[in-house]
Parts: structure tokens; C-alpha cells; sequence
């Protein structure tokens, strides 16, 4: 521990920091451009300089390199400080007259007018040196750097020119002060002006999390992308979020792990994706970014968003006019023919927000109103009370003209007309479908899928959580489109069925299951591939044996095996033999 | 050619990684045969010629090699042609043979001869000149330029009237005796009881009854349903010159041109019989 | 039950053995019975749990041992009891009944149907069908049943080769 002593304050610190680091670390201000803390200092800007006395004698000396020593006296905001800051500040001024970050810091010191004119008023260059610390020890691409001397001096890649040594990560981008370094995309994408996804590699993805913690992408992260690119050999590149967390919580050791766990009953609540809507021309869906899925709104609608929960265009304005599509994609053969039904009610939902929240006026293109639930048809109710325009007809198109209002077409079948009406935002109630690797968790767990795509009940009507396959049960969208309340129900049955299971200690099975006499069997496995429960496996000798707590005695494995090696119970081949003679001569 | 199949097969001996190698000899009367070669030396008895028509993959399966219990699985070399290599590929599918325990000698096929030097119509009807499984091939695969009609065998019969359709069978099966060379030449046929010969004749005797023959042949021609390879030995060594292949290829015929194309040993998919329906099935539902 | 007696060229009664899965088409029949609906008496039922209990070898059978029709009945693809057992019973029996018309029994022999249990009107339709339609082959012959002349000592050889 030392102690400085920083504008007649004694102040303990750590040995090895920098004064700047202690003096902010005391709460006392000192302005810096080029000062990073995951950075090497660099003392570029100059604009940290404080007065360090030693000894009698006091110079300007740059708080982000100097070493913390003990005794050490400093002055902050002494009259030669001052005069230094401003000079500085003037000549950043001069060079770059139309960055405002130095505007705001120059006027703070009193300087208003640049002091000298040049011949370049559009830099915003500063040399201050972060974009090349940030490209040499966070992200270790090595691709920019200081070349020429004196009046020349720039920064860039070698010789100005584009390389492919640049990931592309952007990180110069953000820690560059003045806002003089811009991404370009090489190829044409519709990008949005406030992203409604993640805006960083390491993110929380929503407040609503469970648990809320932050993730890390690793497509997107630098360390990952840098170890993936250099085949390991940068395998420590960045690492901020690392050095900045206070808890030590970041690992980016962590490996997938696969636990093997012994159960008695499974309950797949996987859930559903939503449809892409891009795969219908008509709706231009990515051909503006005023054309939203009802997801990506309640993203922009949510206090925690990025907008604060206002409902505003792409370009930043709250829209005077809004549509809002009802069945996209679902209830359409040459999508999802079954009807997803949440949207109805989300959608009236989100015609509310704007209408509260921005006035504007608002469509609902539908076909039928799916207002099933409690109060869920006053609800209805009272937003056609708001205001909201109900148009009976399913949104057919959506053009985006050229000044980027958005045409949404269709027919009003009340009135019998067609008709358009000019947007600035069109939301589309988007279908919810299967996730796209639904055939995979099938297989693992032996279920069926209905036509719809969503994993089959055991029956539609008195058995809508279990399966075929005993112990394996449903709950929530896994088994079909349902709202929240209904989630609730669904699942919170699914869980009691499991508990009376597993307290019942027994397990009723069929009477009439079958049994294999190894001494036949040849292991071939068609009966394996027979069974509609999976009951039957090879064993280690080869043989098939069957699992009596799952099979169901269908007899499927008897007829499909060659060797008469399976034997149903109550239907075996002598019975069903004597049957027939019974039967034909009895 | 066939010096660099001896060298292999001497190779595969001598450094122990089989214990064997089936293949064919010409034997003491000039007719070809299989050989069992457990020698390196013995490597110069292999030939292939076009009088190489037997499926020696027979021999790879659990009736042929019966094991006493904790016998380790013998290490084998086998020469197979492409029609040969399906019934392996059935084999492994239904975990008949160990794939570590057998190298698999692979012979691009020219077409097989009868006796008298005439093509067999199995090889004019096949396009298949290399085996899709083999761990060393060997020999040129021929230009196979047009092929004869698949089924043209199987449809005569099927345009007779079903009167002369039956005559035709009765009089065949009237001449089958149930020696069952047919099931033991078969590859498929491992059982280890067959359903045809139980003790207690559950299903049918042991007599030559037209019924009783009429089961056996039916119930095996089914059996092999998305198995049958179609290497015709069945056929080839009923003593009765009982054409088999009219019937195993009847069922290849319908497994394909209703259950989505589906060929046996081309794959590791199972027999169609046994799998759920997929959509592609074109079944006449009898209604 | 006028339209059931049999009026046949030789007074013929074909015996037909229905194979008929617990579920549905069991179901069926008893719904057809305590409803009352006429169905024909010579359809002998055996019952399995399900279709594709019953094999090509339990078909074969059957005819060796006296039926001279049989009908196998299950439900409804998409509708099986046990998920996916008349996806092997659909594969299986025309499969079977191909190959039987090409060894020269005749096509309307062997036929499946899918009947539901709420189906039993269609039960007693399809039954009544088939009967009329076995009745008018007469006989099973040859080659799943002979008839052995007089006097021929072959031991265990009875009519149909079921000793």
C-alpha cells in the first residue's frame, strides 16, 4: 500500500496502479480520450496531464503512465493543468473541428473556437492509439497501426489497404472515441438502425430470463472466433467481459457436458419455434425494416428493449400508421394449414400498445377472431372500442413503395371490397410451428408427430399429456399450439400424472406381452424395429429381449420374427393355431 | 488379376489378420467350387472365372459356424462379387457377421456362364459390376452397356391365366422333395430351427404333400422380402431344377414397385416389411 | 336374415376365418351383434390384439387347415391402438396375397379391411361382401388344400395336409 497525496488529499493505494487509476478510483475527475482500463496507457491525447511534485520541483506528467508512488504528490486542477488542457483541447479542436465528443470536452475548458483552420475539417482522427491497443491485445488480429511520421502520421492497415487479417469484429469501431472508424458490410443487407436482437457477444437475453444471466455467443464473440480462425494458436484474443467482471464469473472453459441420468418418467416440454416468414414472398418480409413479426415487437415494446418499450420506426419516429397481419403462415396450405392460436389475441394485444402508446391508427387485417379464453372476448371488445380499424380479410401483400411506407393489401369481405391501406409499420402475427429438430427428439423418445408437425397425445380427446410410450409425457406447445394459461394447465397435468406414477411405486402392465426364447432367436432385429414402444433391444449376447414394463402386447414382434422366437402371452402361436382349428372345426 | 488376389490373400495369412480366406478352386473333375484356404501356400488354388457363380457368403453365416459359448468369432477373408456383397450387406445389417472379423475381398464380375457357356439371365439383367462393400477390389469392371428387362421373367408368368399359372407351380412344386438345399444355400436363411421343420410340426409336417411344399416355399420366398439379394444359388442347387428365382424375384419385384424402390443389401436400411409406413409406399390396399 | 341364407350352385358354405384386432374391428363386430345388425354366420372370428399379429404363416394356415377365405380387419392407418401396427399388416398381407395369385389362388381369397370400432354397419357390409364373393370360387383348392384320391396310404396326408 502507498499513499499519494492528490490535490491535499491523502489517498491510500494499491502499488502498481497508475495515479490516473487512483485518482478515479477516489472519485476525482480527470478527463482522457485515448485511456482505456483493459488497455495498455498510452498517453496519446495528453489530456490526463496533472502536476506531480517531487521533491520540490513539479511537472506535467500524464496520470495514465504514472506509476502511483509513495509520498507522491499531485495536483489535478492546478492553474498550469488548466492552461495545459486547453491548449490541448484547442489543438484537438483544430484538427478535428467537427467531433462533438471534443466540442463537449473543449468547451468544458473554455475553448470555443478552434485556434488554428485546416484544410481537413471532416477528421475525426485523433491518433489517439486506441483502435490500434484494442486490435493488438484485446482481439490480437494485429491489423492496425500507426505509419508515416509528423504531419502524415495515420492510422490503418498496412499500406491503407483492406486485409483479410480484419475479423470484422468492430471492436475498434466501439472504442473509438471520435466515431472515426465505420463497419462497412461488403455485400447488400437490410440491416436494422436499432437492432432488436443481442448488440453484443456477451448479452443477457431478455430481462425476463430465467435464469437472467448472461450468455456468450460464441459465433459472434472475438476470443471464440480468434481460437476457431487461428486453429488455436490465438486462444486468449479479448477477454474483456472476463477482466471486468467483478464476481469472476465468466469461463469461457465451459464445455458442453452430457449427464446420464436414471428416471422413471420423462416430460418433453420443448416448446416451438416460429415461422419464417420470408418464406412467402407476398408479405417482403427483410425488404424493410418497418416489417416485423409480432415477436420482434414485443422486443421493441418491452421496457427493456432497446427503444425503452416506445414503439418507433426504424428511423427513430413513432409511426402515425400501423397494420398489423393476423395468420401468417398458419391457416395457409402453402404454409401451416392449422390455426396457431395465440395470435389473435397477441396481436390484439399489440394493437392496443400503439394505439396507447403512439396514437397511431391501427389495422388488423384477420380472418376469424380467436377470442376463446376468460375475458378474452371483452378484450376484444374493448380495443375495437379504442379505435383499432378491423379489416375481415386476410392481409394479402405487403409493398414497400419507394418513399419506404409500406402498402398492405387485401379484401374487407364485409364490405366486399378490396382494399389498401398506406402504413409506416406492418407487424406480422406470425405461426408457430415445430422446432426444426422435432424428428430427432421424436426418435430419441419413441414419439409420434401428428400432421401438424407437434408431438402426438396418446388421445386428442382423454389423454392430451401422455404418449404411447408409458412414462413419456407432454406438456405445452411440445403438443400443439396454446397459449399461457393453457400452458399452465397442460403442463401442471403432465407433472400430476408423473407424481400418481412415481407414488403409485407399480406399474400396471399388459397381460399379454411377449417373451423371447433366446435359444431361437438370431439376433436379427426386425422385432427391434417392429415395436412401436421401443420394449424390445439386443442384449449383450446378441439375443432380443423384451422390456415388460413397456411392452404393450401387440404381438407385432411375433409375426415380424422368422424363427418363432417370440412368444406373446395369451396369443402364441399353438393358441392362435388351436383357435383357428377351433374355430373352422368346433 | 488373379496373381494380385493371391497376393492378397497370401498377405491376409501370413500376417495373421484372418484365419482364412473363402474363395473358389477348380476342382479334381474341372468344375469350380468354394475352397477354404488356410495356408498362405495355398493361396495358388484361388481362381475367378465365369463359372464362379456360387454366393460363398453362405458360409459366413451363424448356421454354417456354429460357436460354443465364449468362442471367439474366427477372422475370415472372403472374395465377393457385387451380388455376393448384397447378402453381406443383409448379413450386417442383421448382426449375422462381426464387419471386423471379415475382410471383404471385393472381384469386379464379368456376368457368369452356365455349364454350357451361355450367359445366366440373372448377370443379363444386372448392372452392378462392382460390390458396393469391400475392403480390396480387384479386376476391371466391364463396360455394361444395355441390360435385359428387369421382370420380364417374373411378368410371363404373371400374363398367364391363373389357371396355367397354377398348373405351372404345381407341376414345379410337385417335383420338390424338401431337401432343402435352397434354404441351406441361402445366405438369408439362418434360423436355427426352421419354421418348416419344428418338432413339433406347429405348422406342417414332414411330408411331401403339395400343401405342406406350397407353405415352405411361400413362407420362405416371404421371409426373404427386402432381403433377397438375387444371386440365384437357391435355383442353382435345387437338385429338382425348381426355378426359385421366379418366386424369390416376384416379391423383389413388388418390394420394389410398392414399398418406395427399395432393393436388399444396397443399404443399411432394413426390409421395408418391418419399418413404418414413410409415405412413399404404393400398396394396394386390397378395398 | 332371407338375404344371408345361401343359395349357391352346390350349397356350398365357404368357411371364412376373419382375423379381427381387439380394438377396432372386434369391437366392431360385437357393436354389430348388440346392435342387432345382420351379419353372416359363416365368418369365424379369431381375435388378436392387433393386426400385425397375425403373420403370413397364421394366413397360410388358416387355409391349409379348412378356411377357403380369409379376411384380416384392423383399423384405420393413423388409428392403431398400438401406434404403428397396421403399418406392418398393410405392408404385409397384399404383399402375402400377391404372391398367393401368382401361384394361382384366386385374387379374392385373401383380402384386408380396415374397420373402426364405431364402423359396424361397415363390418357387416364388408363380411357379407366377402362371403358372397369366397361363396362364388367355391372351394379352396390346390396348392394350399388337396384332396388326396381313395385309397392312396399317404400317412398324414388328410384333406389340406393337416395330419
Amino acid at each position: 500500500m502507498v499513499t499519494l497525496i492528490i490535490d491535499g488529499q491523502e489517498i491510500q493505494a494499491e502499488e502498481g496502479q497508475t495515479v490516473l487509476e487512483v485518482a478515479r478510483q477516489a472519485g476525482i475527475e480527470i478527463p482522457t480520450l485515448c485511456y482505456h482500463p483493459l488497455l495498455e496507457p498510452f498517453g496519446a491525447c495528453r489530456l490526463c496531464v496533472v502536476e506531480v511534485i517531487r521533491r520540490g520541483r513539479s511537472r506535467l506528467e500524464t496520470s495514465c503512465t504514472h506509476p502511483a508512488w509513495d509520498r507522491l504528490e499531485v495536483k489535478t486542477r492546478s492553474p498550469a493543468v488548466i492552461e495545459a488542457r486547453k491548449v490541448i483541447l484547442g489543438l484537438m479542436l483544430s484538427r478535428c473541428p467537427n467531433v462533438p465528443v471534443i466540442q463537449d470536452l473543449a468547451r468544458e475548458y473554455g475553448v470555443t473556437e478552434p485556434p488554428f483552420s485546416t484544410d481537413t475539417p471532416d477528421e475525426k482522427c485523433i491518433l489517439c492509439g486506441l483502435c490500434v491497443r484494442t486490435c493488438h491485445e484485446l482481439v490480437k488480429a494485429d491489423v492496425l497501426n500507426f505509419s508515416q511520421a509528423g504531419v502524415e502520421r495515420r492510422v490503418g492497415p498496412p499500406f491503407l489497404e483492406k486485409t483479410r487479417q480484419c475479423i470484422g469484429c468492430g471492436a475498434c469501431t466501439i472504442m473509438c472515441p471520435t466515431g472515426a472508424i465505420e463497419i462497412v458490410l461488403e455485400k447488400e443487407a437490410v440491416y436494422k438502425e436499432k437492432p432488436l436482437g443481442p448488440t453484443s457477444a456477451i448479452y443477457v437475453p431478455s430481462l425476463q430470463a430465467v435464469p437472467r444471466v448472461p450468455v456468450i455467443d460464441t459465433d459472434a464473440c472475438i476470443r471464440f472466433r480468434q481460437n476457431d480462425r487461428t486453429d488455436g494458436e490465438i486462444a486468449d484474443a479479448c477477454g474483456a467481459c472476463q477482466m471486468v467482471c467483478e464476481a469472476g464469473a465468466v469461463d469461457f472453459d465451459q464445455q458442453d457436458e452430457i449427464l446420464e441420468l436414471d428416471v422413471g418418467a420423462i416430460i418433453v416440454a420443448t416448446g416451438f419455434e416460429m415461422w419464417d416468414p420470408a418464406q412467402l414472398s407476398q408479405y417482403s418480409y427483410g425488404e424493410s425494416p418497418n416489417i416485423i413479426t409480432g415477436m420482434e415487437f414485443e422486443r421493441l415494446s418491452n421496457a427493456g428493449g432497446v427503444t425503452g418499450g416506445e414503439i418507433l420506426t426504424a428511423e427513430g419516429k413513432k409511426p402515425e400508421r400501423v397494420a398489423i397481419i393476423h395468420c401468417v403462415g398458419s391457416r395457409d396450405h402453402n404454409a401451416h394449414p392449422y390455426c396457431s392460436r395465440v395470435c389473435c389475441m397477441y396481436s390484439l394485444k399489440q394493437a392496443h400498445l400503439v394505439r396507447d402508446k403512439t396514437g397511431a391508427e391501427v389495422y388488423n387485417f384477420y380472418m376469424d377472431m380467436r377470442a376463446f379464453g376468460k375475458a378474452y372476448e371483452e378484450f376484444y371488445e374493448r380495443v375495437q372500442k379504442e379505435g383499432v380499424t378491423f379489416v375481415r380479410g386476410r392481409g394479402a401483400e405487403v409493398e414497400v413503395l419507394s418513399d419506404g411506407k409500406l402498402r398492405v393489401k387485401g379484401e374487407d369481405t364485409n364490405l366486399g371490397r378490396l382494399v389498401a391501406v398506406d402504413v409506416d409499420m406492418v407487424v406480422l402475427s406470425t405461426a408457430i410451428e415445430a422446432p426444426h429438430d422435432a424428428d430427432r427428439v421424436a426418435a430419441l423418445f419413441g414419439l409420434s408427430r401428428s400432421e401438424d408437425g407437434f408431438f402426438a397425445e396418446a388421445h386428442p380427446k382423454m389423454r392430451p399429456v401422455e404418449t404411447n410410450t408409458d412414462g413419456v409425457f407432454l406438456a405445452g406447445v411440445a403438443q400443439g399450439p396454446r397459449d399461457v394459461p393453457d400452458t399452465v394447465a397442460h403442463a401442471g397435468a403432465a407433472a400430476s400424472m408423473v407424481l400418481s406414477m412415481l407414488d403409485k411405486g407399480e406399474v400396471t402392465i399388459s397381460p399379454t406381452i411377449s417373451y423371447v426364447l433366446t435359444r431361437y432367436c438370431t439376433g436379427c432385429g426386425k422385432c427391434v424395429v417392429v415395436c412401436p414402444y421401443t420394449a424390445i433391444s439386443l442384449g449383450e449376447d446378441g439375443k432380443a429381449g423384451v422390456n415388460d414394463a413397456l411392452c404393450k402386447g401387440c404381438g407385432s414382434c411375433a409375426a415380424a420374427c422368422p424363427s418363432d422366437a417370440i412368444v406373446p402371452l395369451h396369443f402364441t402361436d399353438d393358441q392362435m393355431v388351436g383357435q383357428i382349428m377351433g374355430v373352422l372345426y368346433g | 488379376m488373379i496373381e494380385e488376389l493371391r497376393a492378397k490373400a497370401r498377405e491376409l495369412l501370413e500376417s495373421e489378420t484372418v484365419e482364412c480366406v473363402i474363395g473358389y478352386e477348380v476342382g479334381p473333375t474341372g468344375r469350380v467350387r468354394p475352397v477354404f484356404v488356410y495356408e498362405p501356400d495355398d493361396v495358388d488354388r484361388l481362381v475367378f472365372n465365369t463359372r464362379c457363380d456360387h454366393n460363398l457368403v453362405t458360409y459366413l453365416n451363424r448356421r454354417n459356424k456354429p460357436r460354443k459359448r465364449g468362442e471367439e468369432v474366427p477372422t475370415t477373408g472372403i472374395l465377393v462379387k457385387p451380388c455376393d456383397a448384397r447378402s453381406l450387406q443383409v448379413l450386417l445389417n442383421e448382426n449375422q457377421v462381426q464387419r471386423d472379423k471379415v475382410t471383404v475381398i471385393g472381384v469386379a464380375c464379368p456376368g457368369m456362364q452356365n455349364a454350357d457357356g451361355t450367359p445366366e439371365a440373372r448377370c443379363l439383367r444386372c448392372n452392378q459390376r462392382v460390390p458396393l462393400l469391400y475392403d480390396a477390389l480387384f479386376g476391371e469392371p466391364p463396360e455394361v452397356s444395355d441390360i435385359a428387362d428387369t421382370y420380364a421373367d417374373v411378368e410371363e408368368i404373371e400374363a398367364l391365366p391363373r389357371e396355367d399359372r397354377l398348373a405351372y407351380w404345381l407341376s414345379e412344386l410337385d417335383r420338390c422333395i424338401r431337401c432343402y438345399a435352397c434354404r441351406q444355400a441361402c445366405p438369408g436363411c439362418f434360423c436355427d430351427v426352421c419354421e418348416s421343420e419344428r418338432d413339433d410340426s406347429l405348422w406342417i409336417g414332414i411330408t411331401d404333400a403339395i400343401p405342406e411344399k406350397a407353405f415352405f416355399h411361400i413362407t420362405r420366398a416371404f421371409h426373404l422380402a427386402g432381403r433377397c439379394g438375387e444371386c440365384n444359388a437357391c435355383e442353382m442347387v435345387c437338385p429338382m431344377g425348381i426355378p426359385l428365382s421366379l418366386l424369390n424375384r416376384k416379391i423383389v419385384k413388388e418390394v420394389e414397385q410398392t414399398m418406395g424402390g427399395y432393393h436388399a443389401g444396397l443399404s443399411e436400411e432394413p426390409t421395408p416389411l418391418v419399418t413404418r409406413l414413410t409415405g412413399e409406399e404404393d400398396i394396394d390396399e386390397i378395398h | 336374415m332371407d338375404e344371408l341364407s345361401s343359395n349357391t350352385i352346390e350349397g356350398f358354405e365357404p368357411k371364412i376365418v376373419a382375423f379381427m384386432c381387439n380394438w377396432c374391428s372386434y369391437a366392431a363386430a360385437d357393436s354389430a351383434g348388440v346392435a342387432r345388425i345382420p351379419s353372416p354366420p359363416d365368418v369365424l372370428p379369431v381375435r388378436v390384439m392387433c393386426s400385425a399379429r397375425v403373420s403370413a404363416e397364421l394366413v397360410l394356415k388358416a387355409f391349409m387347415s379348412g378356411a377357403d377365405g380369409v379376411i384380416v380387419l384392423g383399423c384405420h392407418i393413423g388409428d392403431c391402438h398400438y401406434d404403428s401396427g397396421n403399418h406392418r399388416t398393410v405392408k404385409r398381407i397384399p404383399l402375402l396375397r400377391k404372391l398367393l395369385i401368382y401361384m394361382g389362388v384366386e385374387p379374392d381369397r385373401l383380402r384386408l379391411k380396415w374397420v373402426s370400432a364405431a364402423e359396424s354397419p361397415q363390418f357387416a357390409q364388408v363380411t357379407k361382401k366377402f362371403v358372397e364373393d369366397v361363396r362364388a370360387l367355391g372351394p379352396l383348392s390346390a396348392p394350399l388344400r388337396v384332396e388326396e384320391p381313395a385309397g392312396v396310404n399317404r400317412p398324414g396326408v388328410v384333406e389340406g395336409g393337416v395330419p
